[in-house]
């Protein structure tokens, strides 16, 4: 039963994760640049919401508002640092978005200072029973409401015009050029619903963990989440978002006792730190010696 | 409907097309033939936006569309398939029909969300029954481009293009590499989409029975120059016509 009961909570967090990772595929398959300023996007999605609700705004307006907010907050940013860079090489405009994290995080400690903020709840307090598994209602919120958008998200991808022009721009932007798609366009409508997607991940996150600037500090995890998918699949992203999760639940609440309680007995060592921070990157690590192009990756070929 | 004058194009010291006057009426097939390097996909990429012509002026139902993007011509309704036809990884036969139906329809949300909860998708149906099967490509509709014959994945950009119901239609070699039967009833498709569009085609077409039989006019192209305008049958027995493809004195 505690196994179960780690596993939802990994899966809340998971699909979370997912969440975020879906934006750093979208924005990698548009326009082939890893974004490092995710994290930023994630962090500063959380303080837009915590601002909004401070003007004294109902918790679902507030979302939404701060949701709107990314969104442009995405498109500006590929408007202004990232399209006159169109002709640099990719390697100097991930840089460049590692720029944009610091600078994001920067702004984020001067207006809101660096200290924890209690986040406004968002949802009722209280857990309800399922099966003999108490869910928080902002577990059982975020992880819902996080995996539905997820969800509709591939469907919108997937089924709708401009989810076509946007996967016809992702697989070959000159091809997509030529036949009359507005390809500049594409991509910073990539950036904008990337950037939404991670500041309401931020802000569900929030709504778990409080608000800090350690929150943009997720957009790390995104990393170990997309290889682990395979870098261009969005369902990759989502299963290895929920797989991350439960890992990570796992590691805390079984490995990391079991491991304590080994060490304890025949050691001197007191405690083994946060495993499960740690998980991801040998996750990562053995991901990349095993199976370098992730669970759902295509391997590219080259033609000889 | 399409007026082109003094088109020019140079790659460097090259002049790939010198000032050629082009005008394409509305229902009109025209065919643009000439020996390779003449210049013919280059003036076609102009119109489309892909180049920007050095000098000279194009104009599309009276307004100067020099400078346009291929986006902003696409939803004027100027269409075109392409000589090569580009590699995508992951879309099928059916995405890319839809993406070109997409270009210049709004498929409305609502709609999208009603056909997902049927089941059923009424703008891939109306492709399907419109565009594949005339083109034989209804069984490979849910196919990944990539799987497709050559002949195939030209039919698919050919549907791609007619799905946005253009009235101008530029077609580059479509023929090129189907055989002969398939180039025949292609040709009968072509003439078929003008009738009931109305559109006005203009064709790069090597293949002469196919010019024949399909077009109202031919334009001769050399050396990116105009050297023969008038109807298919009479381009055989143009004297200049004869001298640049056999080299008569």
């Amino acid at each position: 039963m505690y196994t179960l009961q780690l596993a939802t909570a990994g899966l809340a967090i998971g699909s979370v994760y997912a969440l975020i990772a879906i934006g750093v595929v979208l924005i990698y398959k548009c326009s082939g640049v890893v974004n490092f300023a995710q994290g930023a996007f994630v962090m500063l999605g959380a303080y837009f919401t915590y601002a909004i609700t401070r003007l004294g705004l109902t918790p679902v307006i507030a979302v939404v508002f701060s949701t709107v907010l990314m969104a442009i907050a995405g498109a500006a940013t590929e408007r202004l640092v990232l399209r006159p860079m169109l002709k640099a090489p990719v390697v100097a405009i991930m840089m460049v978005t590692l720029g944009v994290l610091i600078f994001l995080r920067a702004v984020a400690l001067a207006v809101w200072g660096p200290d924890q903020i209690a986040f406004p709840k968002l949802f009722p307090d209280g857990a309800i029973e399922i099966f003999g598994i108490f869910i928080t209602y902002n577990y059982l919120t975020a992880g819902s409401l996080s995996i539905c958008l997820a969800l509709a998200f591939l469907a919108f991808y997937r089924f709708t015009a401009i989810g076509l022009m946007q996967r016809c721009t992702a697989d070959n932007s000159r091809a997509a050029l030529a036949i009359g798609i507005h390809t500049s366009n594409q991509i910073s409508l990539a950036w904008s619903m990337s950037a939404a997607l991670a500041g309401l991940g931020g802000t569900l996150l929030a709504t778990l963990n409080g608000l800090s600037l350690g929150l943009s500090d997720i957009g790390l995890i995104a990393f170990p989440v997309i290889v682990l998918g395979g870098l261009t699949s969005l369902p990759g992203a989502v299963v290895a978002g929920l797989l991350l999760g439960v890992l990570q639940a796992f590691t805390d609440g079984l490995v990391t006792p079991m491991l304590e309680g080994f060490l304890r007995a025949y050691t001197t060592i007191y405690s083994v730190g946060a495993l499960q921070q740690v998980l991801p990157y040998a996750l990562l690590i053995l991901v990349l010696l095993v199976r370098p192009q992730g669970i759902f990756g295509w391997r590219g070929s080259e033609r000889l | 409907m399409l007026e082109a004058t003094g088109v020019t194009i140079r790659f460097g010291g090259v002049v790939a097309v010198d000032a050629l006057d082009v005008i394409v009426r509305a229902g009109e097939i025209v065919a643009l033939i000439g020996p390779n390097g003449a210049g013919k996909t280059s003036f076609i990429n102009c119109i489309t936006g892909a180049y920007l012509p050095d000098d000279g002026q194009v104009y599309w139902k009276g307004e100067n569309v020099v400078g346009l993007t291929p986006n902003a011509l696409t939803r004027r309704g100027i269409g075109r398939t392409f000589q090569n036809v580009a590699s995508l990884h992951d879309l099928t036969v059916l995405d890319i029909v839809k993406l070109g139906y997409g270009l210049r329809h709004s498929m409305p949300l609502r709609a999208v969300v009603l056909n997902a909860l049927r089941g059923r998708d009424s703008v891939a149906d109306e492709l399907n029954e419109t565009l594949l099967h005339p083109l034989g490509l209804a069984d490979f509709r849910h196919a990944p481009i990539q799987s497709l014959s050559y002949g195939h994945r030209k039919a698919v950009d050919l549907a791609r293009a007619l799905a946005a119901q253009p009235q101008l239609l530029l077609l580059d070699e479509p023929v090129a590499g189907l055989s002969s039967s398939e180039s025949r009833s292609l040709a009968a498709l072509i003439r078929k989409v003008r009738d009931r569009l109305g559109c006005a085609v203009l064709l790069i077409e090597h293949k002469m029975d196919i010019v024949n039989s399909t077009c109202d006019r031919v334009i001769v192209m050399a050396a990116g120059a105009k050297i023969f305008e008038g109807l298919p049958a009479d381009v055989q027995v143009d004297p200049e016509v004869r001298r640049v493809y056999l080299g008569e004195p």
